[in-house]
C-alpha cells in the first residue's frame, strides 16, 4: 500500500500593495532627512553640478528610508502593541516581515552604491554606516535595553546634513560636525516630549524609554537640562560664522522660546496621568492630549518648527547672502 | 498543484510588478546618467590638463649650448 504523497508547500500569493513598501519608507522622517543632508550639502563650500546633488540628496532619502523599513521589519511584533505604530505595514499584517528585510536590504546596498558611483565613497561609507547605525546597534541593540537609547541612536538621524556635506566636498570638518551636533542635543527633548504623552504605549511593548524607566518627572528635567546644552549649540553657527543675521536671529529667538516651552514643561505634571487615548481606550491623532499633557506636546512640536527653521534659515542665506 | 489567484491577489501583484518595473528603470537612467556626468567631468579634466601641459614653457635647450 503506497502512502499519499506530502503535500507541496505552496507559496500563497499576498495582497501586499506598493503603498505599503512606501509606507516602509517611514515617509515624515525621510523628509526630514533630506532637508537636513540638502542643507548640509548646500551650505558646504564650492559647488557641484546640480544633477549631482540632486542624486546625492535621492540616495540620502533611500538610504533613510531602507534603514526606516529595516527598523519595521525588525520592530513589527512591538509595533503592533503600540497605539502609535500598530497601523503600519508589518505590525498590521499586510506585508510579510521577509519581504520587508529585503526590501530594505536591497534599497540600502543600491542607495550606498548610487552614492559613490556618484559622489565619493567617503560619503557612501557615512550613508552605510548610518544604515547600520540605526537599523542594527539602535534597533536591535540599545532601544531594549537603557533608557539613554534614544540619546545614543539619535546618531541615527542625525548623519544627514554630514552625509550632505562630505557628497559635496569630499570630507566632513568640524562645521558639519556643528550641524550633527545640533540634531543630536535636539533629538532627546523632542523624542521625550512625544514619549511623556505616550508613555503606557511603551510601557506596553516593554520599551525602557525615559518616562517608563525613570518616570515623568525625571523626564521633564532632563528635557530641561538638555534644551539648557542644545540652544547655545543650535546658536553657535550663527556666532563662529556659518550662519549669518538670519541665522543668528532665528536661533536665538527660537531657541528662547525653545526654552521657555521645557522650563513650562518641566513646571508641569505632563507624564503623570496615563495619556488621553489610552484612558478613553481609542486611537488617537499625535497631538490630542489630555490638557495636563499640552506642554509635552507643545514642545514636541515646536521642537520640529525649530529645527526646521534652523536649517531653513542656513539654506536661505546660502542662496541670498553671497558668501556665506 | 496548481495556484489560483484572486483577482485582489492578481491585481496585487500586477501593481507591484509594475512598481518594480518602474524602479528598476529609474535606477538604470540613474546609473546611465551618474556615469554619463563622471566621463563628461573627468574628460574635462583631461582636455584642461593637455591644454596647460601643452602650453607650458619648453625646456631651455640653449642653456646646454651656453654652458660649453
Amino acid at each position: 500500500m503506497t502512502q499519499a504523497p506530502a503535500p507541496i508547500p505552496v507559496h500563497v500569493p499576498s495582497t501586499t500593495q506598493p503603498e505599503d513598501f512606501f509606507q516602509l519608507l517611514k515617509p515624515r522622517v525621510m523628509s526630514l532627512v533630506v532637508f537636513t543632508a540638502a542643507t548640509g550639502l548646500v551650505v558646504a563650500p564650492g559647488s557641484i553640478n546640480p544633477l549631482v546633488a540632486a542624486i546625492a540628496i535621492l540616495c540620502i532619502a533611500v538610504g533613510a528610508g531602507a534603514a526606516g523599513a529595516l527598523n519595521m521589519a525588525i520592530e513589527g511584533e512591538t509595533d503592533a502593541l503600540m497605539r502609535r505604530t500598530r497601523g503600519r505595514p508589518v505590525a498590521a499584517g499586510r506585508l510579510k516581515r521577509n519581504d520587508a528585510i529585503a526590501f530594505g536590504i536591497v534599497l540600502s546596498v543600491f542607495s550606498v552604491m548610487l552614492l559613490g558611483m556618484n559622489t565619493n565613497w567617503f560619503a557612501a561609507g557615512l550613508l552605510a554606516m548610518t544604515i547600520v547605525y540605526y537599523a542594527v546597534f539602535y534597533t536591535m541593540m540599545l532601544k531594549r535595553r537603557t533608557p539613554q537609547n534614544i540619546v545614543i541612536g539619535g546618531a541615527a538621524g542625525a548623519f544627514p546634513p554630514v552625509i550632505g556635506w562630505a557628497a559635496a566636498t569630499g570630507s566632513a570638518p568640524w562645521q558639519a560636525w556643528l550641524l550633527f551636533l545640533i540634531i543630536f542635543l535636539w533629538t532627546p527633548p523632542h523624542s521625550w516630549a512625544l514619549a511623556l504623552y505616550s508613555a503606557g504605549d511603551y510601557a506596553k511593548a516593554g520599551i525602557p524609554m525615559m518616562p517608563v524607566a525613570k518616570g515623568a518627572k525625571s523626564t521633564r528635567l532632563q528635557i530641561l537640562l538638555y534644551s539648557l546644552i542644545f540652544v547655545p549649540v543650535a546658536i553657535a553657527p550663527g556666532v563662529v560664522g556659518m550662519g549669518g543675521g538670519i541665522y543668528l536671529t532665528v536661533s536665538i529667538v527660537g531657541g528662547l522660546a525653545f526654552l521657555a516651552l521645557a522650563a513650562r514643561l518641566w513646571r508641569s505634571r505632563a507624564g503623570d496621568a496615563p495619556d488621553k487615548a489610552e484612558a478613553v481606550g481609542r486611537e488617537a491623532a499625535l497631538y490630542d492630549v489630555r490638557a495636563e499633557a499640552k506642554p509635552a506636546r507643545n514642545l514636541f512640536a515646536f521642537s520640529i518648527l525649530y529645527l526646521m527653521a534652523l536649517f531653513a534659515a542656513l539654506l536661505v542665506e546660502s542662496f541670498v547672502v553671497p558668501g556665506t | 498543484m496548481p495556484v489560483y489567484l484572486t483577482p485582489e491577489q492578481l491585481a496585487a501583484r500586477n501593481k507591484r510588478s509594475l512598481w518594480i518595473a518602474v524602479g528598476l528603470v529609474a535606477f538604470i537612467v540613474l546609473i546611465f546618467t551618474t556615469t554619463f556626468m563622471r566621463m563628461q567631468a573627468n574628460m574635462t579634466a583631461r582636455t584642461a590638463q593637455d591644454r596647460a601641459l601643452a602650453s607650458a614653457p619648453a625646456q631651455p635647450a640653449s642653456m646646454a649650448e651656453t654652458s660649453n
